[in-house]
């Protein structure tokens, strides 16, 4: 991660460190003080001694809160419960590890839309009472949130998104392909509900929809098939643009864990845990 | 369609529950919130057509499944009955043709088509109609008949086989009697019939009384059975005319031979040697006769009587074939009767003119007399031994003993011939049997001849050989007119009937002659040929009656007195339906005085021309009913239990449904990524 202080991440730049990187010829310029003594006395050739550099980490967070986000088991967590949880524990996480953490939410009404990253724990309350206080409501502004981060987030960051993605998924290629052109690293929480991909009703329901759409009265074991060759032709689509943007993807259910959902996260950050994480 | 549960039935609106189920699904739907609306969108776009089919399909098999059950469970019944009968009537009338016809057989199965039609019917009747009143009505004696166990219907004494006539409309029409005298409620009226022309009669005027009163009734279901099919290559046998004559050598029977030939086809060109047997007071012999066409007709066959066979009785066997009613003819024999002609009249003139007539002998070996008897003597008239009697008088009074009289000598079979009295121009007057003189009309001015006459049959009916009688010569001067229920027997040019035939119910005939034998009322007199025939022939109907050798057709009433059976079967020992099965008969009189009968079908039974189904529809025309056309020995059922049919389409639309309920098979795709 490249930071502007010196923190527990690593940074695609070489410093000072304990954790060997690599070694290298020896050119004109380097600071002789990096050169591997031992190396010299056994084969007579210079080489420098590399160290990972480590560094902090700009955490940015884009929370979808539109309207679908509302949706949940009744009386249970919604999905923008869900979104807190993950979006509020990696930012307490990242504040105690000295990293800056930022928000982003994507309702246009939202009175504080955006919260440049900072640190230091009066920054996190802040940010965890936004986060506690957003509210879910309206169409997706998910895309046009994005490609605002994109631009507005200066230096490399690790950007997590969360979402439930329910919109057409072709704009979402280009969006993420422009934070990819800015460097940053992406992760994206996709959360669905196993109800809304299985579609299991037993009888005629009438949907109403979250994002102030017209309502629709059908007898689910005449759609049943199609809804579920719509939801299989949606995931295809996804998983196509995850590969080809190369980042983080995290397909969640709502029905896990969240903190099992963040431990395989976590682990697959992690460069010698992410084989058997992932 | 008729069920032998149809109680059940009511349970057919449950065919529907499968509908209201879903119906009720439809309604009581529940609401959620939901955020993947666009996968929604795209599946309801995408199941607009097959799909909604397919599950319209899956209704429809559901509800013919439950529908199915029902109707099974109501153990439908199928066969011609089926599209007409709907429920169980609370009275069946069964009427049913007797006659000789109906005994024509399937040989393989041995049964005729009047048992053919009993078992059917019956069997029907156990199916769907056993709380059903069940009547018989036959067309023999017209008596109704109910019946308590329908498995006893065929063995039913009224229903066994007899060698009469039927009359079809009176048949009917006592069935509709019998519904006006009877709280029959809702009526199922089963005809069974061979359809035969002359058992149908047309021309009866009972049919427009008959149409009426079924149209009118509505709870009144016609259906009619019938069995038209030809027996193939039948022959039946009939004899009249049969005189003793002396001869040099002793006696001689004279008769008239008929052998009629039928076949499916009507072509009978191949020439048929048939062996008759000729039986004579039980002594037989065997002659060979040949057939030539349709019909082997011979008048005045002779066959010798042996010594001490003055009188007695005969029978002619033909070899057995479809149908053995036909092919027996029996008859009796005896010193013929003087044919006595007694004329009622004070007009000497057209007296004398019939007295002439009627004493000039047509048979040499018959005896012809007649007497003329002024209106005022008329307790002289001879009843017994009088064959014709010519009334030319006023027409006695309904209630005097004159009128009991001539009613009497009809009864005994005799004919009466009524001419117009010399009385006043009115049409006020007494009338017999419902028939009475009208007004005079003058005729000298503008004489009228006969535009028309009955040549089929009747007084005016052509000569054996075929050859019409001189009727158009004939000039009527002076008619009279009259009124009643007639059968014409000659009319003028403007319609008047002149002569006529009076429908009744007695063995006798009863006729109008309009016109007198006198030169100033007709040419009768003059043109003698037609008035000599018409005379002879009233005369020779009267004579049979007056014998003691009488040859009958039969009929309950065809035997008066204890008669018994002169040459009795072991078969039909006390089973014999008194004068509707042939025969010859003698009654217990002294030998003397002893009356001989002989019975046979009537020949209009071996008339093998049926109805069309545009004449039934003619006769029958307003009336609703459904005919169901069988055969002898066809072995179906007018009523087949159909269930097993029922759960076979119940099977199969469940079948239906379970296939339309598959999931459809998932299409082949390229590996996705595991949810």
């Amino acid at each position: 991660m490249l930071g502007g202080i010196s923190g527990r991440h690593r940074s695609p730049v070489k410093g000072s460190s304990l954790e060997f990187a690599q070694y290298r010829k020896y050119v004109p310029g380097d600071d002789t003080r990096r050169l591997d003594w031992r190396t010299w006395g056994r084969t007579d050739r210079y080489y420098l001694k590399e160290f990972e550099a480590d560094t902090n980490l700009r955490l940015c967070f884009i929370v979808d809160t539109s309207g679908s986000m509302n949706y949940g088991k009744e009386g249970g967590k919604t999905r923008l419960d869900y979104a807190r949880s993950l979006a509020g524990t990696l930012a307490y996480l990242a504040t105690n590890q000295g990293d800056a953490v930022g928000l982003m939410n994507t309702s246009p009404e939202s009175a504080m839309k955006e919260i440049p990253a900072k640190r230091g724990p009066v920054h996190l309350k802040v940010l965890l009472d936004q986060i506690g206080i957003m509210e879910a409501n309206g169409e997706s502004e998910l895309i046009s949130t994005i490609h605002a981060a994109a631009e507005k987030i200066p230096q490399r960051a690790l950007i997590v998104i969360v979402s439930d993605l329910l919109f057409e998924p072709e704009p979402l290629r280009e969006a993420l392909q422009h934070l990819r052109f800015r460097k940053h690293d992406v992760v994206l929480f996709h959360l669905l509900d196993r109800e809304e991909i299985d579609f299991q009703f037993d009888r005629p329901t009438r949907f109403l929809d979250l994002e102030g759409g017209p309502s629709l009265l059908a007898d689910p074991s005449l759609i049943q098939r199609r809804y579920r060759e719509a939801v299989e032709t949606y995931l295809g689509q996804i998983d196509e643009i995850v590969n080809q943007s190369a980042l983080d993807y995290h397909r969640v259910m709502l029905d896990e864990p969240y903190d099992q959902v963040l431990a395989r996260f976590l682990l697959g950050r992690n460069p010698k845990t992410a084989r058997s994480a992932r | 369609m008729s069920f032998l549960q149809p109680i059940l039935l009511i349970g057919l609106p449950l065919a529907l529950l499968p509908v209201i189920i879903h119906l009720i699904n439809q309604h009581r739907h529940r609401t959620v919130k939901w955020a993947a609306m666009m996968f929604l969108l795209d599946a309801k776009k995408l199941t607009k057509g097959i799909d909604r089919l397919r599950q319209f399909l899956i209704l429809a098999m559901r509800v013919l499944a439950v529908a199915a059950l029902i109707f099974a469970a109501s153990r439908p019944l199928a066969g011609g009955f089926m599209a007409g009968a709907g429920g169980n009537a609370d009275t069946i009338l069964v009427l049913l043709d007797r006659s000789a016809s109906m005994e024509e057989q399937n040989l393989e199965t041995g049964e005729s088509k009047r048992s053919s039609a009993l078992a059917k019917i019956s069997e029907l009747l156990q199916k769907t109609s056993s709380r059903s009143e069940v009547v018989l009505i036959d067309s023999a004696t017209l008596e109704p008949t109910k019946v308590t166990d329908l498995k006893l219907l065929e063995s039913l004494p009224q229903a066994a086989a007899t060698a009469t006539g039927a009359n079809v409309p009176a048949l009917l029409q006592a069935g509709v009697d019998y519904l006006a005298t009877n709280a029959s409620g809702r009526t199922d009226i089963w005809i069974a019939s061979d359809l035969r022309n002359d058992d149908w009669r047309t021309a009866s005027g009972n049919w427009q009384s008959i149409r009426a009163d079924l149209a009118s009734n509505e709870t009144v279901r016609l259906f009619l059975l019938t069995y038209e099919q030809r027996s193939p290559n039948n022959l039946a046998v009939s004899v009249t005319n049969v005189n003793r004559r002396r001869t040099p050598s002793g006696y001689e029977l004279a008769m008239d031979l008929t052998i009629k030939r039928t076949s499916p086809s009507g072509e009978n060109d191949d020439a048929l040697n048939l062996p008759v047997e000729f039986t004579i007071n039980g002594t037989r012999t065997l002659q060979s006769l040949t057939v030539a066409g349709d019909e082997f007709v011979r008048l005045g066959y002779t066959v010798k009587l042996g010594a001490g066979d003055e009188r007695g009785w005969g029978r002619i066997d033909l070899p057995a074939d479809n149908n053995p009613s036909d092919n027996q003819a029996y008859f009796v024999y005896d010193e013929p009767p003087v044919r006595k002609t007694i004329i009622v009249s004070d007009d000497q003139t057209t007296a004398s003119t019939i007295a002439t007539a009627a004493s000039t002998p047509v048979d040499p070996s018959t005896r012809y007399e007649a007497k003329t008897i002024s209106p005022g003597d008329s307790a002289q008239i001879p009843w017994d031994e009088t064959a014709l009697l010519i009334w030319q008088a006023a027409i006695p009074g309904e209630e005097s003993a004159e009128a009991a009289l001539l009613r009497q000598h009809l009864e005994k079979g005799r004919t009466l011939i009524l001419l117009p009295p010399p009385d006043t121009n009115s049409s006020e007057g007494n009338a017999l049997f419902g028939n009475q003189w009208d007004t005079w009309a003058d005729r000298t001015n503008t004489p009228a001849s006969a535009s028309w006459w009955r040549t089929e049959s009747g007084l005016l009916e052509n000569t054996r050989n075929g050859t019409p009688l001189p009727v158009g010569k004939l000039r009527f001067f002076k008619t009279r007119s009259f009124s009643g229920e007639l059968h014409p027997i000659l009319k003028l040019e403007d319609e008047t009937v002149v002569i006529a035939k009076v429908l009744t119910e007695t063995k006798g005939s009863l006729y109008f002659w309009g016109t007198l034998p006198r030169t100033d009322h007709s040419t009768l007199a003059t043109e003698g040929i037609s008035f000599f025939i018409m005379t002879h022939r009233s005369l020779a109907e009267g004579a049979n009656s007056v014998s003691k050798a009488r040859m009958l057709d039969t009929g309950p009433s065809a035997l008066v007195g204890k008669m018994e059976k002169i040459e009795t079967s072991e078969s039909e020992s006390g089973l014999i339906s008194v004068g509707l099965v042939p025969g010859a008969f003698k009654n217990e009189s002294d030998a003397e005085n002893q009356l001989l009968v002989a019975l046979n079908r009537p020949v209009t039974e071996d008339n093998p021309e049926t109805l069309n189904s545009g004449a039934i529809e003619s006769l029958l025309e307003g009336v609703e009913y459904r005919r169901i056309s069988d055969e002898v020995g066809s072995g179906s059922s007018l009523a087949a239990e159909i269930w097993r049919a029922f759960l076979v389409a119940m099977a199969l639309a469940l079948l239906a449904e379970a296939i339309l309920c598959l999931p459809p098979r998932p299409e082949t795709k390229p590996e996705t990524k595991p949810i």
